[in-house]
């Protein structure tokens, strides 16, 4: 935000010359006022906008910051005034090249009651985090995939080895308990869990 | 056919990098700061480290000793203590199943900030504009354009818990990449978990170091740290303190559900898990207050900026209202030109007033917020303004998602491993089989956080769900561990495992301190429970832009008291059933 530069618009419903002196009692022919407070070549572009002379333009009722009103006179007929809404159009759809004539923004140039059309980002087609997403959700996948499909053929092979061993079993250590073989296991702290299953049937 | 003997750590490093990667999560980056301000800054660390001596390092090393001389997840290993105290097992493992079904959900979200972060304009930086492109949304206007992200697009959250509200698509589909991901982290047991903990056990370390460095070079940081370190030594009479310390540290090593015992029970039976309960622990709360100072110079550096700006605002509007030059005001000397203009224009000053910000930057730091306002709002805050915004965003959220992930690892192994110890699950079904299968579980059962309404479950979750089960599970198993198993013979079954018995520090620690803390815990949640009144949660007004302190519904008071109960009814429940169990048997053995 900075000290503000005033362009007030003033709205006026009727039409009239004796209506542009009330508003503009002390009415300077503006073209000496504005053309020392601007260069010509940008007073060009802002009079080209409007298509109106550079004395179409009065200036009235100036304040300490760089701010005042203005009406615009139909060229045709000087003492006609352009309406406040056409001119408020005409401002509101040329606001950019106003601010750019200036050098100003939409901060350091106000027009009161014209709300500036503020941009609109650039939207993309694809919302760009689904993008990212995509490549993320692609690659865990593939993970998992390749992960999956490893321990399965680790255990085909595993199991064409234990079966391979189930008939080494007939002559090595096996156990032969309650008329069932089967190797000898053992758990991980050295316990022969051979039994273990038979536990509870056992009755003391 | 073989069975396969227990899985087993490739290196005791391992290990501890998982214990560290489950205990270091969101609560130490979220929670403890919010304590810190809470209770006197710097002056909270005394009862922190009190409190981490006396409850958190014992309970820690008694849990890991449950489990690596079990060598069983919870069901089985207290079983073993005891065959009545099966049902500590389960409880562990439905408090756990609670904590996986929303756990992940912020995982989630961490996902969605990550993904968003890859955009010129961060999305929380500015409102979006209203419909004819004259202002911003008004719902954004009201609030700040982070708190818009975070309630309307991330969540849409509806404006009570009552309504549902459909699935937020995009939350559901980082929801089930956030399984996905825990999936491939977990899909062959600790084979693979072993090697995912190297990462996000040490990751999150690096980006919490290049945070400190970048907040300790932001301008107004050295405000926050101030702040936090300036002891207000005062609240140490506050009970509170001391009770939320204990707190603290109870949930932050993550005691009771079962992840700290089915870690250790994949342990090799002569490994030092005494040394390493100690340094997990020390670890965990160093980490705790490295994040502080980090979130505080953060925190410094936020409220700082507000405070520049207000005092800008304020400047301009003094310049606008009295047409003074622009140079005669800056930030120095704008308190002597208010008094000054007061004096010397009382009734201009007059009409300005009820325009002029009062500006204070203790105001803006005395913000204490805690959660997931803390990690989505108020840091997204921070990093849009930092240079570079998107790196840090990235950054940031990567560390999060990496902290998240590494305590679901926990979680998640806590639930599989007892189902792992089922003799009929491990003889139909594969390893991976299984773990998907939980995956698969959580993830459908999650979906209904993802809902408009999800966030007001899931807040009800965190509360309720594992918050009073726990305190009682610890309390049991140190008792039990202490007088049903036995001092005596605990301490010479340490002794057959590390080669020295445990000295009486920690004897009398399990023995009476520790128990003792716990039932004044227990006890001061059930009095705050009782005497809350009905509970309350905080929802989102989009009209007024701000939460709102509303009362639950009486269904979701009762799925609270579900929820509250449903994991502790599970202890007498089993013990019942083993004791029926055990008088049916003896019946049978009657001679006829």
């Amino acid at each position: 935000m900075f000290p503000r530069l005033h362009f007030a618009v003033c709205f006026t419903a009727v039409l009239g010359p004796t209506l542009v002196h009330t508003l503009c009692p002390e009415a300077v022919n503006s073209s000496s006022l504005i053309q020392s407070l601007f260069p010509g070549a940008l007073l060009n572009a802002i009079m080209h906008i409007f298509s109106f002379r550079v004395s179409d333009v009065l200036v009235c009722n100036e304040t300490q910051r760089v701010s005042f009103w203005f009406v615009v006179t139909d060229p045709e007929n000087t003492s006609e005034l352009i309406s406040g809404k056409d001119v408020e159009r005409a401002v509101r759809i040329s606001r950019n090249r106003i601010n750019n004539a200036f050098l100003l923004t939409d901060e350091t140039l106000e027009f009161l009651n014209i709300p500036p059309t503020l941009a609109v980002p650039a939207e993309s087609g694809t919302p760009p985090w689904l993008i990212v997403f995509g490549v993320v959700i692609g690659v865990v996948g593939v993970g998992i995939i390749a992960l999956l499909i490893s321990s399965f053929i680790q255990k085909r092979r595993k199991k064409g080895v234990t079966e391979g061993e189930e008939e080494d079993c007939e002559e090595e250590a096996c156990d032969k308990g309650n008329g069932v073989s089967h190797p000898v296991e053992e758990g991980a702290d050295g316990v022969n869990r051979g039994f273990v299953g038979d536990i509870p049937f056992t009755k003391l | 056919m073989e069975k396969e003997s227990r899985p087993s750590w490739e290196q005791p490093a391992q290990f501890v990098l998982a214990c560290v990667s489950y205990a270091v999560g969101l609560g130490n980056v979220w929670r403890f700061p919010y304590l810190c301000q809470m209770h006197g800054g710097g002056g909270f660390l005394i009862p922190y480290l009190i409190m981490l001596v006396l409850e958190g390092v014992p309970l820690f090393y008694m849990e890991l000793a449950v489990g690596q001389k079990m060598r069983l997840g919870s069901i089985g290993a207290w079983s073993a203590i005891s065959p009545y105290l099966g049902g500590v097992g389960i409880a562990s493992v439905v408090a756990s199943i609670y904590l996986c079904l929303y756990y992940n959900v912020i995982n989630a979200w961490s996902f969605w900030y990550l993904f968003h972060s890859f955009q010129e304009v961060l999305p929380w930086a500015e409102c979006p504009l209203n419909s004819n492109h004259t202002g911003y949304l008004d719902e954004c206007r009201k609030a700040t354009a982070t708190q818009y992200f975070f309630y309307r697009e991330t969540l849409n959250i509806t404006s009570a818990i009552s309504d549902g509200g459909g699935v937020h698509v995009g939350q559901a589909l980082c929801l089930l990449l956030a399984w996905m991901v825990v999936y491939l982290c977990i899909i062959r047991g600790i084979a693979s978990t072993g090697k995912v903990v190297y990462f996000t056990a040490t990751f999150p370390y690096l980006v919490l170091f290049v945070y400190l460095i970048r907040g300790l070079t932001l301008h107004g940081a050295l405000n926050g740290l101030k702040y936090m370190f300036t002891p207000k030594l005062e609240q140490l009479a506050n009970p509170t303190t001391w009770i939320n310390a204990a707190t603290q540290i109870f949930y932050s090593l993550g005691l009771g559900f079962g992840s700290l015992i089915a870690f250790a029970s994949y342990n090799h039976h002569n490994n030092n898990f005494e040394r390493q309960a100690i340094a997990v622990s020390l670890i965990n709360s160093s980490t705790s207050i490295f994040a502080c100072i980090v979130t505080f110079s953060i925190y410094g550096f936020k409220a700082t900026l507000n405070y520049e700006s207000c005092l800008e605002r304020v400047k301009l509007l003094l310049l606008n209202t009295f047409s003074l030059a622009e140079d005669t005001i800056n930030v120095d000397n704008i308190t002597y030109w208010i008094t000054e203009l007061n004096k010397t224009h009382p009734n201009q000053f007059a009409d300005l007033l009820p325009k002029l910000e009062s500006c204070d930057l203790e105001a803006e730091l005395d913000t204490a917020v805690e959660g997931t306002g803390l990690a989505f709002i108020v840091y997204t805050e921070a990093i849009k303004n930092m240079p570079l915004p998107q790196l840090w965003s990235v950054l940031y959220f990567f560390m999060l998602l990496l902290l998240g992930l590494g305590s679901m690892l926990g979680n998640v192994t806590a639930v599989t491993t007892p189902l792992r110890d089922l003799r009929f699950v491990t003889h139909y079904l594969s390893n991976e089989t299984t773990n998907g299968l939980v995956c698969l579980f959580c993830l459908v059962l999650g979906l209904g956080f993802t809902t408009r309404s999800g966030n007001y479950w899931l807040t009800m979750f965190n509360d309720y769900g594992a918050t009073f089960a726990l305190l009682l599970i610890v309390l049991i198993e140190i008792i039990s561990v202490c007088y049903i198993y036995g001092l005596e013979q605990f301490a010479k079954d340490i002794e057959d495992m590390i080669g020295h018995r445990p000295n009486w520090y920690w004897k009398i620690v399990w023995a009476i301190v520790s128990p003792l803390i716990i039932i004044m815990l227990f006890i001061f949640y059930i009095i705050n429970y009782i005497m809350g009144g009905t509970p309350t949660y905080q929802a989102w007004d989009k009209d007024l832009g701000q939460s709102v302190t509303t009362p639950y519904p009486p269904y979701a008071q009762a799925f609270i008291i579900l929820l509250l109960v449903s994991s502790i009814i599970c202890i007498p429940l089993s013990a019942l059933y083993t004791y029926c169990n055990r008088y049916t048997d003896k019946t049978d053995t009657l001679p006829k």
